[in-house]
Formats: C-alpha cells, sequence, structure tokens
C-alpha cells in the first residue's frame, strides 16, 4: 500500500506542477515518465475501483495531501479524489498542452503520444488518444445541446446544471466526512464565504433532494451521484443549515417556494426551522389601515405576497408537513385572539386567504 | 500521386467554399446542408490526413495553401466535431501541421496557433454560467471531471421531459413545443452513435407529439437507421420498432439489409438464417400488419426476380415461421385479425395454413392436407380467369408454409393406398405453379408413378419441369 500511496503523492505534484511555468524545464523523458506514471494509475484506479476499503484510504489520503496544500484557494490542485485517477492521464495531457511554458520539442512530443495516427491498438481497450476524442466530441455534444436544444428546467431539481453541482458537492462533502479530522462543516462554511450566495444556497436545496437514481450493481464503478454518497452528504447540508441563523434565513429567502417546501417534506429538522423563520417574518410585518395591506417596517422585512406563496406552497404539500403547517397557522391565530376579522392579526388573513385559494 | 493531390487541392477548395456557407451552423438550413455532408466530409479529411502525414509543414503548406483556413473554420462548427471520428482526424492533420523544430518566429507563431485550436477541440466548451465555473473550481474539480457527468444529466432531463408530454399532455407550462423536439432531433444526427444520446434517441423515437404531423427530422430518423443497422448503435426493439413505423425507408433498408446478409453466401445452414431473422427484430416488428404486409411485399419480389430461388424461399418460411412465434408471445390488448396481414387470402385458407403442423399428430394430417388443397384449386380456378398473375397470389400464400407441402409428400409416401389426387395436386402446384391444367395433370399422373416405383426420402422429387425445392425439416415433426 504505501508505494501506491507514495506514487499518489508523487504524481499529485507532478500533476500541480503541469500547470506553472516550471515545466519549462521538462524535456522529452520527463514528459514520457509522466505519461507512464498516469497511465499506471489508471491501471490503479480500474484495478480498484469497486473495492471500497481502498478506495476510502486512497481518498483519505489525496485528501490530507490537498489540505496541507490548502483548498483550492488559488492554489493549484493536483489529484483530488480517486475518481480522478480514472482519467489522471487527461488531465495530464491537458494541463501540459494548455502550458505554454513547455519547450517546444517537449511539446512536440506530447503530441506524437497523444495522437500516434490510425491504428494502434492497446490492451487496455481504449486508448489516450480515444478517450481525448470522446472527451472532444461530448463537449461539442454540450455545446450542441446548450445551444440549440437546453433550457433551464422550470423544476430547478431537475435542471441539469444545478444536478451537476449538486452531485458534485456531495461528492465531496462525503470524502470530507470520511477523511480523518474531515470538517464537512467547515467546507460548507468556506465555500459560503466565497461564492455568489444565491446560486450556492439553490445547489444546496438541490442536493438535499435525493434524485431518483438506480442502485449500483455490483463491481460497478462507483458514479459520481449514486445513492450512497447522496444520503451521508446530506446530513451535513441540513447540520451547516441549522448551525447559524443567517444562513438558514438566507436559504428561505433566495430558494424558490416549490423548492422549498420540497426540501422541507424531505428533512423534518429543517421544516420546523423553515417554519419558524416564516413565522418570525410574518411578526415583522404590521397592518396599513390607509392602504389595506400588510406591510414591513424596513425594506428587507419579507413582503406579504411572498409570505403568502411561501404558506400556500406548504400547503399543498403531502402530509404531515401540510398538517403541521396548518396547525400551527390556526394555533397562532388562536394566541392572538382568535379574530375573524381581517387586519388586526396576520395569522388570521394568512388563514383567509389560504382558504379563499384552497 | 500528384493526381492524387490535385484532386485533393480541389476538394480542399470545394470544401472551404461549403464550411465558408456553414458559417457556425447558426440557421435551419445551414444545420441541414451540414448534417448532409457529415459523412463525406469525414471521408474527405480521411484522405487528407493520408496524403499530409506523408509530408513536412513546409510542403504542405505549399500543396495546400488552404489547408490552414479549411482546419480553423472545421473547428467552429460543432456539428461536425461531433459527428463519429471526425474531430479525432482533424487533431491527427493538425498535428501534421507543427514544426518539430521551428527554425523562425513564423514557425513558432504557427505551431502556437495549431496548439491553440487543438486545445480549443480538446477542451470542452466552457459553459457561459460564471456561476457553475467558479463553484467547481472552488470544489477543486476540472471540467474534465464532470463533463461526463453533465452530459448524463442533461440527457436525463431532456428525456424526462419528453416523457412528460406523454403523460402531462396538458400541463402547457412542462410541454415541448414540437419546434423543439425537431430541433432535437436534429442536433441528435452527428450524435446518434455516442453512447451518452442512447437514452434521448430511444425518447425521441417513442415521442408521440400531440399533432399529426411527423416533427421528427427525416435525416435523424435515416442516421438512427444506418447507425444501427451497422450496428454502431444499440437500441431497444420497442424504438427500432417504432423507428420502422414511422419512416418507411428505414424499414425498407432493414430489409434489404437482412436479404443481403442472406443471400449473399452460398448456403446459409438453416439455424443461421434463423437466426439472422431473429436478430433483424423483423419477425418481432412484423406484428404490426404494416410492418408485415411491407416485408411480406418484399420477399415477393424477391421470389419473382429470382424466380422462385430456394434461399428465398427458405427465408420466407423461416421468417413465417419467426413471425408466428413473435405473434403468439405478444399477449398484448390488440390483436389484428389475420385478414389485416393477408388481406388477399381467403379467411378460411389463411386460417387452415396458420395453424402450425407440429400441433397435428401424424395421422391426422390428410384431412387438413386435403382442405388445403381443395381451397387452394378453388382460389386458383377463380383467379385463372382474371390475370395471369392470378396462381401465383395463391401459390405465394401457400409458399409461406412449406411445412404444408414436406407433409403432403411425406404423406404420399406414407400411405399405402393410393395416393390421394389432392395432395398430388398439391404438390404440383408447389413445385410448379405456373404450369395450365392439363399439365398439371401430367406432372400428378408422373408422380404417382414415381412413388410407387421407389422409395426415396421424403422431399426429394425428381425433376420433372424445374422444380423448387423446399427446404427440409423445416417443421419439427417431419422427418
Amino acid at each position: 500500500m504505501d508505494p501506491l500511496l507514495q506514487h499518489l503523492e508523487r504524481f499529485s505534484e507532478v500533476l500541480s506542477v503541469s500547470r506553472t511555468p516550471h515545466v519549462s524545464t521538462w524535456d522529452q523523458a520527463t514528459v514520457r515518465r509522466a505519461l507512464q506514471w498516469a497511465r499506471y494509475l489508471r491501471h490503479v484506479y480500474q484495478r480498484f475501483c469497486s473495492h471500497e476499503s481502498i478506495r476510502t484510504t486512497l481518498d483519505r489520503q489525496l485528501h490530507s495531501l490537498r489540505k496541507e496544500g490548502g483548498l483550492g484557494a488559488g492554489t493549484v490542485p493536483g489529484l483530488t479524489n480517486f475518481e480522478a485517477l480514472a482519467h489522471c492521464d487527461i488531465l495530464l495531457s491537458l494541463r501540459l498542452l494548455k502550458n505554454p511554458a513547455l519547450g517546444d520539442a517537449a511539446c512536440h512530443y506530447l503530441l506524437q503520444q497523444l495522437f500516434p495516427g490510425r491504428g494502434v491498438p492497446d490492451a487496455d481497450g481504449e486508448t489516450l488518444q480515444d478517450s481525448l476524442a470522446s472527451l472532444a466530441r461530448r463537449g461539442s455534444a454540450v455545446h450542441m445541446l446548450r445551444f440549440y436544444g437546453y433550457r433551464e428546467n422550470p423544476n430547478l431539481q431537475e435542471d441539469s446544471l444545478m444536478k451537476t453541482q449538486a452531485e458534485l458537492l456531495l461528492e465531496r462533502l462525503q470524502e470530507v466526512g470520511k477523511a480523518e479530522a474531515g470538517d464537512p462543516g467547515k467546507l460548507l462554511c468556506s465555500l459560503w464565504e466565497r461564492l455568489p450566495q444565491n446560486n450556492f444556497l439553490k445547489v444546496v436545496a438541490v442536493a438535499l433532494l435525493e434524485p431518483q437514481l438506480s442502485p449500483r450493481s455490483q463491481g460497478e464503478a462507483l458514479e459520481l451521484g449514486s445513492p450512497q454518497i447522496l444520503r451521508e452528504g446530506s446530513q451535513d447540508l441540513v447540520h451547516w443549515l441549522l448551525g447559524k441563523s443567517e444562513i438558514m434565513g438566507a436559504f428561505c429567502r433566495n430558494v424558490p417556494a416549490g423548492l422549498l417546501t420540497s426540501v422541507a417534506s424531505r428533512h423534518p429538522a429543517l421544516s420546523h426551522a423553515y417554519l419558524s423563520v416564516l413565522t418570525d417574518w410574518s411578526r415583522h410585518l404590521h397592518y396599513d389601515l390607509q392602504k389595506g395591506v400588510w406591510v414591513g417596517a424596513e425594506s428587507q422585512d419579507v413582503p406579504w405576497q411572498e409570505l403568502y406563496t411561501r404558506f400556500q406552497s406548504l400547503c399543498q404539500a403531502p402530509p404531515p408537513l401540510k398538517d403541521e403547517v396548518l396547525t400551527a397557522l390556526k394555533s397562532y391565530k388562536a394566541q392572538d385572539g382568535d379574530f375573524e376579522v381581517p387586519g388586526v392579526s396576520i395569522w388570521t388573513d394568512l388563514l383567509l386567504a389560504l382558504q379563499s385559494s384552497a | 500521386m500528384a493526381q492524387e493531390s490535385g484532386d485533393l487541392v480541389s476538394d480542399c477548395q470545394f470544401w472551404l467554399q461549403k464550411l465558408s456557407g456553414w458559417d457556425q451552423a447558426s440557421t435551419l438550413e445551414t444545420q441541414q446542408d451540414t448534417c448532409l455532408h457529415l459523412p463525406r466530409f469525414q471521408e474527405f479529411l480521411r484522405q487528407m490526413y493520408e496524403a499530409l502525414k506523408e509530408m513536412d509543414p513546409d510542403t504542405i503548406m505549399e500543396r495546400f495553401p488552404t489547408v490552414r483556413q479549411l482546419l480553423a473554420k472545421t473547428c467552429q462548427n460543432p456539428f461536425i466535431l461531433a459527428y463519429d471520428e471526425s474531430q479525432k482526424i482533424v487533431i491527427w492533420c493538425l498535428c501534421c501541421l507543427i514544426n518539430k523544430e521551428p527554425q523562425s518566429t513564423a514557425e513558432s507563431r504557427l505551431n502556437s496557433w495549431v496548439q491553440g485550436l487543438l486545445l480549443h477541440i480538446l477542451s470542452p466548451f466552457r459553459f457561459d454560467v460564471k456561476e457553475v465555473g467558479l463553484f467547481t473550481q472552488c470544489l477543486g474539480y476540472d471540467p474534465v471531471d464532470y463533463y461526463p457527468g453533465l452530459l448524463k444529466n442533461m440527457v436525463l432531463s431532456l428525456v424526462s421531459e419528453l416523457r412528460e408530454n406523454h403523460l402531462n399532455g396538458f400541463n402547457t407550462q412542462r410541454r415541448m413545443a414540437p419546434e423543439q423536439v425537431t430541433s432535437l432531433s436534429r442536433i441528435c444526427v452527428p450524435l446518434v452513435t455516442l453512447p451518452d444520446f442512447e437514452p434521448l434517441v430511444e425518447a425521441l423515437l417513442t415521442y408521440h407529439g400531440h399533432g399529426p404531423q411527423e416533427v421528427l427530422w427525416p435525416q435523424f430518423f435515416e442516421a438512427v437507421s444506418e447507425a444501427f443497422l451497422l450496428k454502431k448503435m444499440s437500441l431497444p426493439a420497442s424504438a427500432v420498432i417504432s423507428l420502422w413505423l414511422r419512416h418507411l425507408p428505414s424499414l425498407e433498408k432493414a430489409t434489404l439489409h437482412l436479404f443481403e446478409k442472406l443471400f449473399s453466401r452460398e448456403r446459409n445452414c438453416l439455424r443461421r438464417i434463423e437466426c439472422l431473422i431473429k436478430d433483424s427484430l423483423l419477425p418481432q416488428a412484423a406484428c404490426h400488419p404494416a410492418v408485415f404486409r411491407i416485408v411480406d411485399e418484399m420477399f415477393r419480389c424477391a421470389l419473382l426476380e429470382t424466380d422462385g430461388a430456394p434461399e428465398v424461399l427458405a427465408a420466407l418460411q423461416v421468417f413465417t415461421r419467426c413471425f408466428l412465434e413473435a405473434l403468439e408471445k405478444e399477449n398484448k390488448q390488440l390483436k389484428f385479425a389475420f385478414k389485416a396481414y393477408l388481406p388477399y387470402a381467403p379467411p378460411p385458407l389463411a386460417t387452415v395454413l396458420l395453424q402450425l403442423p407440429a400441433d397435428l399428430p401424424q395421422g391426422c394430417w390428410l384431412q387438413p392436407l386435403q382442405h388445403i388443397s381443395q381451397l387452394l384449386r378453388e382460389a386458383v380456378e377463380a383467379q385463372a380467369h382474371g390475370s395471369h398473375q392470378g396462381p401465383l397470389e395463391s401459390w405465394f400464400l401457400l409458399a409461406h408454409f412449406g411445412g404444408w407441402a414436406d407433409m403432403a409428400a411425406e404423406q404420399l409416401l406414407r400411405s399405402e393406398a393410393d395416393p390421394p389426387a389432392a395432395l398430388l395436386w398439391l404438390l404440383a402446384f408447389y413445385y410448379s405453379p405456373r404450369e395450365g391444367g392439363p399439365q398439371r395433370a401430367r406432372t400428378m399422373v408422373m408422380s404417382t408413378w414415381a412413388a410407387g416405383g421407389c422409395g426415396w426420402v421424403c422431399g426429394q422429387m425428381l425433376p420433372i419441369s424445374g422444380p423448387l425445392r423446399s427446404p427440409r425439416g423445416l417443421y419439427p415433426g417431419v422427418a
């Protein structure tokens, strides 16, 4: 095991270096060695992709390597996880090609290795040349779908961009969770600080909804987005969301009503928190007698319409969520004095509006 | 060599013009035209590569001054890069342009330019959605890591939208507009052989819009048909049958493809014939009367053209048997009457013929055989007064079920009494449908003499008037 771990470490370094100007010192021999290592590690992947324990160990090793280098804050990542080994040769090749610092001779040699031309059979089946061609072909496919056939799916949880991001997030969370002294919460906090919040929160919401997937068959590589990964990661997400009230608040604000209702149905802990956030928002509104509407005192207060939309969505959810929400609303109404007249208690008005639309 | 090069140069010019016209596959017409030319262009690229790899970069620039322009334009066209192996061949051509040891800045710049194009082809086209790029980068992922997953999700999303149209036909928010479905089928044309696209192709083939017109692009059907026949893609049977039902030329091509495989070699053994026919999925598809009629018609044409060649006859009989087996298995709600399959056959005749002879115990053969003979005779005599094609209709019907003729012959051998005229008529008709009445009578007499005179193995008929032999052992139970 140890020699393998050492190889991983060294190759990870090589991968990092391949993006830096340092490659100007590389000659043909260096390039050849690097490509050979990549090829060897690809074989390693194929051998061990269905061995759970070995995968975990190697993942841990890679994670600790990354940790030492800092998490992606401008630093160049090497190998990120075990899964990356499957195409580490492609990663290396593309990085070298993109690097303007690579010398002419080395570059020429690289191209000869990558694209030897027709009819070069390989024992493993798909050659590096074929993998690269396949990558190019798929890239075109994505391009064509994107520009000629794609539109954002109104149902966010089925939107392909959202789903892909969600799957990546859950994969990372799982790795971090399994690593020694891994801290999923810390990862999430750091992402929260560095990423546009709106998109990030939507991705979190989508990640919390378990997508429908076929069960993993024996011996098949752990695919991106398999159910096992997803279940573990979502617990970390729930925990993190509930950790800070400002995060939960932002979550409830930014995620569309329908999506949020689905999330609340799936995760009872979140549904309680959601409800208390909505309650809090509602209490900030007061009745404007002249205009005849409920308004907030400050600009950041959530307007009536949005409150109503969210409650309406919740009331369309399947039980028990629906019943919980209605019970809560009724009890608040009772606490306020159980008025039937509009304009006195926001709970009365909400219930009236909900009932009339039902 | 010089002449080939000359041809290639003019081809270069031709394709350069074409590519300029296609620009970036922006309009419907350019997309359509591009798709039409994809296979030819790939062939051209192959020829270019074969020529370029023998030359050094300087010679290339001399002989093909426009090659850089050509390759650059090719790289801008996603339809071309998405097709089959074109992207690989373009890469090979580009590599030929690289100078191993650049002597001047000009040569260095050329190298960089080539490298730039290579990267353009190889780096997946980046999404112009900033947030996604940022997100993945923060997590430490490279596009190479997640592009396959992204493609899979995009395909899944589209497939679920297409399927939704079935269930929520009236939910207009989710419904895909017909133009979008057409556009999608157009995009699929270069990509049908990409395994990731198979679910989408399948969903499109089984998609039924709400209008009466066909909403899928015709070239899409052609592309799928060709890819399927050449085994470059795999599709479930339901999708293939849907393809054939919606696009007649695909069905015809599939049948011709089968015929080529069946009739090209010397003699295929029965086992192999059966395998080939079953693999073609045609018997299964033929459970739809429309498909059966078309395939049947093609068999008829083949029989007429080859003047009833034994291989064709054998294939027809195996096909019919496989078809009947498939029909048996189809326990669907819609069951078509036999008349739908064989509209010109008199119903009582069809019913009797369709009985599987294996079900009948040997002692009971005589009665149905006589019945068949009688019905056929009536049909023939009725048709004889019409066109001269008349008897052939009845014969073609009988030809589907060669087992009956075998049984008649065996019955003749086994019976010790005088051979019943009905059986003789049946056999004479089967082997020589074109004979007129008196001629057939003579054949029958000769056969009686032959049957009585020597004991030959069942099915072996002395050549009296150019017989058509039915293959042996078609039906179990017949020796």
